[in-house]
């Protein structure tokens, strides 16, 4: 599979390894919501900083997924979009109104701050530092 | 009788089947003591029984058994005579040239056939000059003496002869085009005559003429070879859309665009390529490296054979859509490049041309 995704504490660590067509994104959008139920995550972090192009389907498809994420009771964050696929996105006229972080540790900074209150579980964030709690 | 009877036996008279199969057995030993083979020993043994009944007017009874004897020896001895000569002569019955098998001999005769027929439909004059300077290696120069003219102008007559005969030769060998426009868009294809394709719409002809498709790939593939500038990918599922906003990119970044631009162009194809799929089902992107004077620049072109588009303003409009999408390819796309033109028959096709210049 082009996709991986991590179990990381109460958080899913999903990301993308290759350019995926639409098909493929599809699926991945279904895996991911799926995953969400059987590992109970509170927050996933999509890395999509493999992906070259994210033209209107893609950023339609990772919206879509936030949006049943946050259905599911997950809080959604994209880490890792390139600048020049930045610039492609706002030349393109698309609003990506997700939440993103520049990186892995600042999308899960991100998911520890909005999840905090209702997490029963450590910190993921902790533990992908390696530091002991 | 019974002393009658003894003598005969003892003197192995051949003319009992007996006295025959007693022979046989006394020569099959001798012949197995000298050789191997089982079926030597069968033909040896054979061959003396022919010569022994071959002889047997001729013979006293008693000298059967040692004739026999003797006549199988000398077999043995010739026999291993021959062999060993056989042996020793046997590279000389080495054939250097490959057996042919039969089914290439009639592939090399029908191509040979197709390559005639294909000669027969080239002028006389193209015939004699692409003759003479393929065949008998007469140079440019002196056919261009003879023909008063110029070097170049034989050189570009010859170009347009081959990519004629190229053209002819395929035809040869398929069947007759379908329709009149079919061997005019060929013969534009093979030259690499570009002013010649867009005059004709070879693009959509491609499209529309599976005759065409099929014909066109070798001539394709020997101009892809020649034009490295140039990226043509058909589009017909969406992990196409994925190969063609790639080779778009690379060609970009060739033609020397910054990775935001060559991202911009790579966007612009995804979502142009991806109309296709979803509403054409079938069609062709191409991406060229374009000049302007000094200016460089890269042009995409998508072209299907699809529904068309009925209100094309409509379709450029920001959020339209007819499929519940975001409506943002078409004008997402313009926004992307420098140059956008779309051109739609309704039950034709939709042909779309949009370029990005190099900053």
């Amino acid at each position: 599979m082009f996709v991986s995704i991590l179990r990381q504490g109460d958080f899913l660590i999903a990301s993308i390894h290759t350019a995926l067509d639409d098909t493929e994104l599809l699926r991945f959008q279904e895996d991911l919501v799926t995953q969400i139920g059987t590992s109970r995550a509170q927050g996933i972090v999509i890395d999509v900083a493999a992906l070259d192009v994210l033209d209107s389907f893609a950023s339609s498809a990772l919206r879509d997924l936030a949006q049943m994420a946050r259905l599911r009771g997950a809080a959604t964050v994209i880490v890792g979009i390139q600048p020049d696929v930045a610039f492609a996105i706002v030349r393109l006229g698309m609003e990506l109104d997700i939440h993103t972080a520049l990186g892995l540790e600042e999308g899960l900074a991100y998911l520890e701050s909005v999840t905090s209150g209702n997490r029963a579980g450590g910190s993921a964030l902790g533990a992908l530092r390696g530091v002991d709690r | 009788m019974s002393a009658g009877r003894e003598v005969i036996d003892q003197d192995a008279r051949l003319d009992g089947s007996d006295g025959l199969a007693e022979l046989t057995g006394l020569i099959r030993r001798v012949v197995a003591g000298r050789v191997d083979s089982r079926e030597a020993v069968d033909d040896i043994v054979q061959e003396t029984v022919a010569r022994l009944l071959a002889a047997s007017h001729r013979l006293d009874g008693r000298a059967v058994g040692p004739y026999a004897v003797v006549t199988a020896r000398n077999l043995v001895a010739s026999q291993w005579r021959r062999a060993d000569t056989g042996m020793r002569h046997a590279h000389r019955l080495f054939d250097p040239r490959a057996a042919v098998a039969p089914d290439e001999a009639l592939l090399e005769r029908e191509e040979a056939e197709a390559i005639r027929s294909a000669l027969d439909r080239l002028s006389p004059r193209e015939r004699e000059v692409l003759l003479a300077h393929e065949v008998h290696g007469r140079d440019t120069r002196s056919l261009a003496d003879e023909l008063h003219s110029t070097p170049g102008a034989v050189a570009a007559q010859l170009s347009r002869s081959r990519a004629k005969l190229r053209v002819e030769y395929l035809i040869e060998l398929d069947r007759e085009p379908p329709t009149g426009q079919c061997r005019p868009v060929l013969l534009s294809l093979s030259a690499g005559d570009k002013r010649r394709q867009s005059e004709l719409d070879a693009g959509y002809h491609l499209l529309d003429c599976g005759y065409c498709a099929a014909l066109s790939e070798p001539l394709f593939d020997r101009r892809a070879a020649a034009a490295p500038d140039e990226v043509r990918v058909a589009v017909e599922v969406d992990a196409d859309i994925v190969v063609v906003r790639q080779r778009g990119r690379d060609l970009a970044m060739q033609a020397g665009f910054s990775a935001a631009e060559a991202t911009m162009i790579a966007t612009a194809v995804s979502e142009i390529a991806r109309n296709i799929v979803r509403f054409a089902r079938r069609g062709e992107v191409t991406v060229t490296v374009a000049t302007d004077g000094d200016a460089t620049g890269v042009t995409v072109v998508a072209r299907d054979a699809g529904p068309g588009i009925p209100d094309i303003e409509r379709a450029l409009e920001p959020g339209f859509t007819t499929y519940g999408g975001r409506g943002l390819g078409l004008p997402g796309s313009r926004r992307l490049m420098d140059e956008f033109v779309i051109v739609s028959d309704v039950g034709r096709g939709t042909t779309v041309t949009m370029t990005k210049w190099r900053r």
